[in-house]
């Protein structure tokens, strides 16, 4: 009886302290800065155009192959008489979420921090009716980061 | 006088099918119980429901993309399977990998081993038969210790954190101390789930002398973990084959006297408190430095023709690595050795003869996670 | 006899009356012994159970009644059509008939009947031909053991409790539940049957099909119990006859042990406080119950059994034994008191060394690691 009698201390006790619930969706939790959703493109707000050039690096990198990347010659290159530094410019890209492993590996190869992880709720919310949803075009990728609603973080 | 015996009832077995929809989450398991009456007279397990040659896939993709799919091989132990994989592919290169972050990967082992057995405690809890204390409180504590990982790595199960030489990035500042807040609460599942079930007479009943496996049996079926040392087999591979610095802390190793439910329950509930004694040794040790090798190649590519076996102790046993490589950056050949796919042979030995209810629990007892089991 | 209810002189009417009355509270009160549950065992839990259908969630059990009354109706082709139909109501309407008798406060019980205890056990016990032939009618061979399995841990623990509401009536002198109530206004029984209490409490829950001897409806077990081929309204005649027998037997209880609406000081204060009185009581019974719920295994058929027989049986009949010696030959009551406390400590002790282990030792590694051969 004993035990029995330990195991309704541990229940009452319990009873005491209260639920843990989050109330979610009503409440969002914050995310740690280095939260993993799915990969984003970066704007740079200085230029307003990619901080990608659409190197390929990412898409050789990326074990489960989600990626596909077009690149073109920048119209706003200083030889066009533009102010960007940039050769080429990514013209097209496309992430398919529904195969991406969300591994990091993309991020730590790029050689022009062009693309992040979303650490914000939007990269978590991503529910759809039809599986050709999830692949992600270039201005869906990018205009996060457009808005500035991001803080991005890249590790060192 | 008229002698006359009783005429033999003819009766026949049934066949319960306990399908891969399983009430209790164990994954996607099928097995057929041969039942006369209450008494289980065979049990032939079905298994391969998760298979995703994850092997194969690691044939072509080189060592830093290899560990995705080495997380999820045992998804409730993550970090465990990473560091196989990765101390296989350091062992064939040759790398010296930084004290730092070996201690920061055993700090990170040992909380995935914590984690692990609570989600055990949930599962088995349930079988036995609370209607859903247990599982509430395993993951009451395995959130604390998920949103720790997060805040480490990024991601909640599949974290990609260890690589071939160290870490993939640096622990945030305030590592330490949220691990001591982790250690805390974590303290007090341990002693809720001690005090919900342990001396409960209803629990004993149910799980003592139930799903007996002695030492030999166990030994000779090759069962590793914790449910070989709940039949009384002192062997630890963090004692017999030391990796990290395993041998630079003090910690025991709980063993069992029958080999039942009972004790394959109590061996893991020791565990734990060894285990959250071996994280705070870690932590006063951990230094500063760096964490990973100053001479990394840019890509790593194994010499030609190599071949190492790693073996370590996952919470559920001894998960294994064999690696062989053809000279590339991609393995030749990369070979898991499950711990629950063996610990999974000894379910028919431990169910015949006990009754249908009891083979659920053995089931849970064993403590499997199908991902491993089919790769 | 009491007097006819609003002033009604017809008995018949009256009878009438009351039976529509009792038949729409106890509608209610089952939905709302229903969310209780989820609540409180959620409580229990550190979660919040229903909160989104309604203010907090209170319209749960009407959204579930609803979604239940709207499925369809399905029926095994080889399923004995009289007993598969039948069976609901032989499980659900014997609950209801326990109600004629239950004291709500002073005079507000459907009928007083002379031999109120005996009738509600016997008529209780109705139910467990229900079980069996909604294991038998159902055509699936683990209906059948499940059924089986209800009726023997059913019929199991009938003999206990209906002994141990023995050894109260003879302390109470009466099977009249008002009497029994009424005679309680000084001190309850519970002050001189505690061993009783004890076992009214096991048997209880094994009567009402609850952890930890839910068996029968055993929802992580291989199969879901003699209810696997209903659906629908008709399943849902058996879980509301599962927790109109909980609000029953909690009833009982707060009448018989605790004072019911008598004690403490309930002539003399009236009906509002005889109201609060019986409803503390009864939610403390299902609180209770509640609460083992969300703590305990569940028992194994064959320790279920063996414990009924061997321990709760024979205790039982000593108690017996023990209140007609001292009833007869005028003893004081508190010799009652002082054997219940030492039978609880008996039966404390009989269970626990029924499993008795003492807690396991570690034992520490050596840090070579032989491996045993």
């Amino acid at each position: 009886m004993k035990g029995i009698m330990k195991s309704l201390a541990v229940t009452m006790s319990t009873f005491i302290r209260g639920p843990v619930t989050r109330n979610y969706p009503t409440e969002h939790r914050e995310l740690p800065e280095r939260d993993r959703a799915f990969p984003i493109l970066l704007w740079d707000q200085d230029i307003d155009e990619p901080f990608c050039t659409g190197c390929h690096a990412c898409e050789r990198a990326c074990p489960v192959e989600c990626m596909t990347v077009l690149m073109k010659d920048n119209p706003a290159h200083e030889s066009q008489g533009g102010t960007s530094k940039r050769r080429k410019i990514v013209d097209e890209f496309w992430i398919d979420y529904g195969r991406c492993m969300r591994c990091n590996i993309c991020v730590e190869v790029c050689n022009f921090e062009a693309i992040a992880m979303n650490n914000t709720w939007q990269g978590h919310e991503m529910s759809v009716y039809d599986r050709s949803d999830l692949v992600m075009d270039l201005p869906q990728l990018m205009s996060q980061s457009k808005a500035e609603e991001i803080q991005e973080w890249v590790a060192d | 006088m008229v002698t006359e015996t009783a005429p033999e009832f003819e009766t026949q077995d049934l066949l319960i099918n306990v399908g891969p929809q399983h009430p209790s989450t164990h994954g996607v398991f099928r097995m057929v119980l041969e039942v006369d009456g209450e008494v289980v007279k065979e049990l032939v397990p079905h298994i391969g429901y998760l298979h995703r040659g994850a092997e194969k896939l690691c044939e072509n993709n080189d060592f830093r993309q290899g560990v995705g799919y080495m997380d999820r091989t045992e998804y409730l132990a993550a970090h465990n399977a990473e560091l196989s994989y990765v101390m296989a592919v350091e062992a064939l290169a040759e790398l010296e990998v930084p004290a730092r972050a070996q201690w920061i990967r055993m700090i990170l082992c040992e909380l995935n081993r914590l984690s692990s057995h609570f989600m055990f405690f949930g599962a088995f809890g349930v079988d036995v038969g609370v209607f859903g204390t247990p599982f509430v409180y395993a993951w009451r504590e395995r959130e604390t210790l998920i949103d720790l990982f997060e805040e480490i790595s990024g991601d909640r199960m599949m974290y990609a954190y260890f690589r071939a030489g160290g870490l993939a990035w640096e622990v945030p500042a305030n590592f330490k101390e949220r691990v001591h807040e982790v250690l805390k609460s974590s303290r007090q599942g341990v002693k809720d789930f001690d005090g919900l079930l342990t001396e409960n007479e209803i629990f004993i009943a149910r799980t003592k002398n139930v799903g007996i496996i002695s030492a030999e049996d166990a030994i000779e079926i090759g069962m590793s973990g914790s449910s070989l040392r709940a039949s009384g087999v002192n062997l630890d591979i963090r004692k017999t084959e030391p990796y990290l610095f395993y041998d630079q802390v003090e910690f025991d190793v709980p063993l069992g006297e029958n080999g039942d439910v009972f004790d394959r329950y109590y061996v893991r509930l020791q565990e734990m408190e060894q285990s959250m004694r071996i994280i705070e040794q870690c932590l006063e040790r951990l230094e500063d430095g760096p964490i990973m090798p100053e001479k990394m190649p840019r890509m790593l590519r194994l010499p030609e023709g190599q071949e190492v076996y790693i073996r370590t102790e996952a919470p559920r046993g001894e998960y294994g690595v064999y690696l062989v490589s053809k000279g590339g950056n991609k393995p030749w050949r990369l070979k898991v050795r499950s711990a629950c796919l063996s610990n999974l042979q000894a379910l028919r030995q431990m169910s015949v003869g006990q009754y249908v209810a009891d083979a659920i629990i053995i089931l849970g007892s064993i403590d499997i996670v199908l991902s491993e089991v089919d790769r | 006899m009491s007097d006819g209810i609003f002033g009604v002189e017809n008995a018949w009417l009256d009878a009438a009356i009351r039976i529509q009355l009792i038949v729409g509270l106890m509608t209610v009160v089952v939905m709302g012994l229903i969310y209780l549950e989820r609540k409180i065992l959620a409580r229990f839990q550190q979660r919040l159970g229903p909160t989104r259908t309604g203010p907090a969630g209170l319209l749960q059990s009407v959204a579930d009644a609803l979604k239940l009354v709207g499925k369809e109706d399905l029926r095994p082709r080889n399923a004995d059509p009289w007993t598969f139909e039948l069976a609901p109501y032989l499980v659900f309407v014997p609950v209801f008939l326990g109600f004629v008798v239950v004291p709500f406060v002073a005079g507000w019980e459907v009928r007083v009947v002379e031999l109120g205890l005996i009738y509600f056990v016997s008529v209780s016990s109705l139910s467990i031909i229900g079980w069996i032939m909604a294991g038998w009618g159902s055509d699936n061979r683990y209906a059948m053991i499940g059924g089986m399995r209800a009726a023997a841990q059913a019929i199991s623990y009938e003999l206990p409790l209906v002994l141990a509401l023995i050894s109260v009536a003879m302390v109470a002198d009466s099977y009249n539940l008002e009497e029994i109530v009424q005679g309680q206004a000084a001190t309850p029984n519970i002050v001189w049957q505690p061993l009783v209490v004890v076992v009214f409490l096991i048997a209880g829950l094994a009567e009402l099909n609850r952890t930890p001897f839910d068996i029968p409806v055993g929802e992580s077990e291989v199969v879901g119990g003699p209810f696997v081929e209903y659906s629908g309204i008709r399943w849902s005649f058996f879980f509301l006859a599962e927790y109109a027998a909980l609000f029953i037997m909690s009833l009982i209880f707060a009448a018989v042990f605790l004072g019911g609406w008598a004690w403490p000081l309930g002539e003399e204060w009236g009906r509002g406080w005889q109201l609060v009185l019986v409803s503390v009581k009864a939610g403390t019974f299902m609180f209770f119950v509640f609460w083992v719920r969300a703590s305990v295994p569940r028992l194994r058929i064959d320790q279920l059994m063996s414990f009924s027989w061997k321990i709760l049986l024979p205790l039982m009949l000593v108690q017996v034994l023990i209140n007609g010696a001292v009833l007869v030959y005028g003893g004081s009551l508190w010799i009652l008191t002082i054997a219940g406390l030492v039978g609880v400590g008996v039966l404390a002790k009989l269970v626990g060394d029924a499993v008795s282990q003492p807690r396991p030792k570690v034992v520490a590694a050596s840090a070579e690691g032989e491996v045993a051969s």
